[in-house]
């Protein structure tokens, strides 16, 4: 059983170890490609958004009547000879399960996977009373004998090798094992059929628990459920109480999307609904003993917040891991405790305590991968913000984080210091596009790519001369310019404009514009992401202009979405706030789909082009096409594969991980290389600082710039 | 024929084939119960798991655990002519043919037999009634488990059979309902795909003209 992460020194530790795990890196790299491809193709049949919307409204239905749905259930299954309990801890249910035990003189116990077990250590405690625990489903069984946890919610032992899990099976079984895996499996069915038939007690876990019938069904591919909940004359189901639904139909609509989002396969080799107290030859009775008991630890309390009820929507299908770019680095040990990925960050705040969550939540990128994903429609990332919030309040802000808050509140402070930094930095730039040698604080571990230096004449500064002047506009717009391009990259807004005033759109800059304030998100810096938010809405006239456009995808994404959230209930003008995220849109999508630019509109000089699409681009704003089409308009456009992965920015999570951002960069630039181009293009200045830093420091020839830079290079005059 | 959707099988046919089940056909009852003693001939001795003292054991198998000497079809839910079918077929080839008692044979048996209740398509799935502990037990510790189907029983998709689960858990009885999409199977080493790690290595599924 491994700790959770008490200090983010501590934890950085041992991600690096995980990071020097080849094998682990391996054949995480393979699931991920692969569950990518077979997920899709499962997919085909169905209409995955619509399935993910149901699941979620009668999830949330169903956490709105926990108390009503635990009554139904109960009265259901007792009349079917089932004791029902409900247990308000972990070690309430324990105790409960102990007593069952020793009731019925029970000696030796099998187990089918139930991740509910493993959050409440259920063995350590049966353990302790001298029974004997055995795990059946495989691959808790080898992590069993391993004395490890799951590194996965449905393949829990997915970081161990063959030759692992033969040794393990060796000193298991006394002889000598074979490391073929299709041997080893049936080492497992040999050693596991006599545990089965010798156990008097089975406890499974339950995918499901419907109210109308009083049934439980487990979703398993093995079939030891099966003989967990057969063989022995005891049957003792664990169960949370956000596994209780209405009805069968919730159940089966569900079963549309569990299997294939967990392990791409249309169906499990078995679902078993068990509904009552059925016929048991190896009961003294004849009869089954069968009780369900109910797990609240802290789900019934989740039931009534507003923003985090949606946390128990999770099916545990684990694919918030299967497509998460740290968790494929650094494995399931190090992306949770005992719930793994993006929801085991959450779960483990809500069931685990604070202590055990507030470092292992820093970890989480942002990309949005999970979110796109989640069977239920979860917003994984923006509760993982959400928690770090929480934490900064329950145990006070960090300095950095406090420091950034403190600057970021006065504009006109923030904009100083950063021209201030571009003196500053001279020395350290030799007066280059890069810092060649990083200050103290970047020593060391961030020194796997150059970092930009601060424009000698920011964006605002130039405005005034670049300023288009149209007499008779197609289109009025504004430009929302976010810190780095302002005082980073102003050229890629100057390119924009450019383009922009050439097909006769006039563009305002608004002054008083700040940071977005996601930055602030990240670092759970809620107040004063609040008043940088209200600030940006009052420097805009959103009903003057057809649109507002950014450049960067992370500041899109989120004043477009994160904006109407955080401002909910706080500022009395929510009719304001919708009408600015209304208007929010990318440079490509206005160019594309508004303007209409096509290959007509440019000259193509057949340049090899790439593309990295930037997380909040992809996912957060949902623009896929826009961008590959102009780039074909614009050049030669070579795909590249896994062109939507992160590419390890993540704002300030470079800076708090940056083993695993130099990874995730390591990664992408192979596979952009690979294409064979000569240019990336890329929609976000924050990519592009990390792209070009890397490509920099690694003396690459690429050349990566904004999308904007590729289109007014190329325009026809 | 009247209520065989030919699209339907065809979709189910190809679902099954896809996770690893083997579909047959059968115009009959008799000609299912023929299949069934033919496939017990042709397979491999059953593999003892575990102690069975009465079982008569042969040379070691594959997984280094004695063999079964007399072979054991189990069809706990046939009614009593297509019991009485398959048991004077497997009498012929000398098999034990039995229809309770699985409990004694723990430690595997050749072939189970099940009926299903209905198929779906969509997925390649049987739903079996298996509340009846022998016939649970057919499915689950059988080397090959056999479940018949009818033609005419194949619905599309998970939905549309609500109503038939359903009323499996609305007879007032404690019930058990099993859905059977493919063999036992797992990936838990390394994610490479095994076949039989608890219950049956093969699982035919015979379809049942009406």
């Amino acid at each position: 059983m491994h700790e959770a992460p008490k200090t983010l020194s501590s934890y950085r530790e041992e991600l690096d170890k995980a990071l020097d795990d080849s094998f682990l890196r391996k054949t995480l790299d393979t699931f991920a490609v692969a569950y990518k491809a077979n997920r899709e193709a499962v997919f085909q049949q169905v209409n995955e958004r619509d399935l993910i919307a149901k699941i979620a409204a009668a999830k949330d239905n169903a956490a709105q009547h926990m108390d009503e749905l635990y009554e139904q259930f109960k009265r259901e299954a007792e009349k079917r000879g089932v004791v029902v309990h409900r247990a308000a801890t972990a070690a309430e249910a324990n105790e409960i399960i102990a007593r069952i035990a020793k009731e019925n003189d029970v000696k030796k116990v099998v187990k089918s996977k139930s991740m509910t077990a493993e959050e409440t250590q259920l063995n350590l405690r049966l353990e302790q009373d001298g029974l004997i625990v055995d795990e059946t489903d495989l691959g808790e069984w080898i992590i069993q004998l391993r004395h490890e946890g799951p590194s996965h919610m449905v393949m829990p032992a997915i970081h161990l090798s063959r030759y692992q899990v033969a040794d393990d099976f060796s000193k298991a079984t006394g002889v000598k094992q074979d490391s073929d895996i299709q041997r080893l499996v049936k080492v497992a069915r040999v050693q596991l059929r006599r545990k089965f038939i010798a156990a008097d007690m089975g406890i499974s876990g339950a995918n499901f628990a419907v109210a109308e019938t009083g049934a439980i069904a487990t979703v398993t591919n093995e079939g030891n459920a099966r003989m967990v909940t057969t063989l022995p004359r005891v049957h003792v189901a664990l169960v949370g109480l956000d596994k209780l639904i209405p009805t069968l139909d919730e159940a089966l609509n569900a079963l549309l999307v569990l299997p294939r989002n967990a392990t791409a396969q249309m169906l499990t080799s078995y679902v078993s609904w068990m509904d009552g107290a059925g016929p048991c030859a190896s009961s003294p009775t004849g009869k089954k003993i069968m009780h369900v008991v109910f797990l609240d630890n802290g789900r019934s309390a989740l039931a009534k917040d507003p923003l985090f009820s949606q946390v128990l929507r999770c099916v545990r299908c684990g694919a918030c891991a299967n497509v998460c770019p740290v968790f494929r680095l650094v494995g399931g040990h190090k992306m949770g405790y005992i719930y793994i990925g993006a929801i085991g960050l959450i779960l483990t705040y809500f069931f685990h305590g604070r202590e055990r969550a507030k470092v292992l939540a820093q970890n989480c990128v942002g990309c949005e991968a999970c979110k796109n994903i989640c069977a239920g429609g979860i917003d994984l990332p923006r509760l993982i913000r959400e928690i770090r919030s929480r934490l900064n309040e329950e145990e006070g802000t960090p300095a950095e984080a406090a420091l950034l808050s403190a600057v970021m509140k006065n504009r006109k402070m923030f904009h100083s210091l950063l021209k201030f930094a571009k003196f500053a930095q001279l020395p350290s730039t030799g007066g280059s596009q890069f810092q060649r040698h990083l200050p103290a604080i970047f020593l060391g571990k961030h020194g796997y790519k150059a970092l930009p230096a601060i424009a000698a004449k920011s964006f605002r500064d130039r405005w005034k001369s670049i300023k288009p002047n149209l007499p008779n506009p197609r289109y009025r717009v504004a430009l929302f310019a976010g810190c780095a391009q302002d005082f980073v990259y102003p050229e890629q807004l100057e390119a924009c404009v450019k383009l922009l005033a050439a097909h006769n759109v006039d563009v305002e800059f608004p002054l008083e514009q700040s940071c977005c304030g996601l930055p602030l998100e990240m670092m759970g810096q809620r107040k004063t992401s609040i008043e940088v938010a209200r600030q940006n809405i009052r420097a805009f006239d959103a009903g003057k202009y057809d649109a507002i456009i950014t450049l960067c995808a992370s500041c899109g994404s989120h004043l477009k979405h994160s904006y109407p959230h955080i401002l909910e209930g706080t500022s009395g003008e929510a009719q304001r706030v919708n009408a600015f995220a209304g208007k929010i849109m990318d440079f490509s999508s206005f160019v594309h789909d508004v303007l209409g630019l096509t290959a007509d509109d440019f000259v193509n000089k057949g340049e090899k082009v790439t593309y990295h699409a930037s997380c909040h681009l992809c996912r957060g704003l949902g623009v896929k096409d826009a961008p590959r089409d102009l780039i074909r308009a614009a050049g030669e456009y070579l795909p590249s594969e896994e062109e939507e992965v992160c590419c390890g920015f993540g704002g300030t999570y470079s800076m708090k991980f940056p083993e695993i951002s130099a990874q995730l960069l390591e990664k992408k630039l192979a596979n952009v290389e690979a294409t064979g181009a000569t240019r990336l293009v890329v929609d976000c200045p924050g990519c592009i600082m990390q792209l070009r830093g890397g490509a920099e420091k690694k003396g690459s020839p690429l050349k990566v710039t904004h999308i904007s830079e590729l289109l007014a290079e190329n325009m026809k005059r | 024929m009247s209520n065989v959707n030919p699209e339907l099988v065809e979709l189910f046919r190809t679902k099954a084939a896809v996770v690893g089940a083997k579909v047959v056909e059968a115009a009959s009852m008799a000609e299912a119960a023929r299949y069934v003693a033919d496939v017990c001939a042709s397979k491999d001795p059953c593999e003892l798991l575990a102690d069975e003292p009465d079982a008569e054991q042969g040379p070691l198998g594959p997984n280094k655990v004695p063999t079964r000497v007399k072979r054991i079809v189990a069809a706990p839910d046939l009614d009593a002519a297509a019991f009485g079918a398959l048991a004077g077929d497997c009498e012929a080839k000398g098999f034990a043919c039995i229809r309770e008692g699985l409990r004694k044979h723990l430690a595997g048996i050749d072939v189970g037999v099940a009926q299903a209740v209905l198929g779906v398509a969509d997925s390649g799935t049987c739903m079996v009634n298996s509340d009846d502990e022998e016939t649970r037990l057919a499915t689950m510790i059988s080397e090959i488990s056999v479940l018949i189907l009818h033609k005419s029983a194949i619905r599309k998709d998970l939905p549309s059979i609500a109503a038939d689960l359903r009323a499996q858990q609305s007879t007032g009885k404690p019930s058990y309902t099993a859905f059977i999409t493919g063999p036992s199977r797992t990936a838990d080493i390394e994610r490479v795909s095994a076949i039989g790690v608890h219950g049956p290595l093969e699982l035919h599924i015979i379809l049942l003209e009406d």
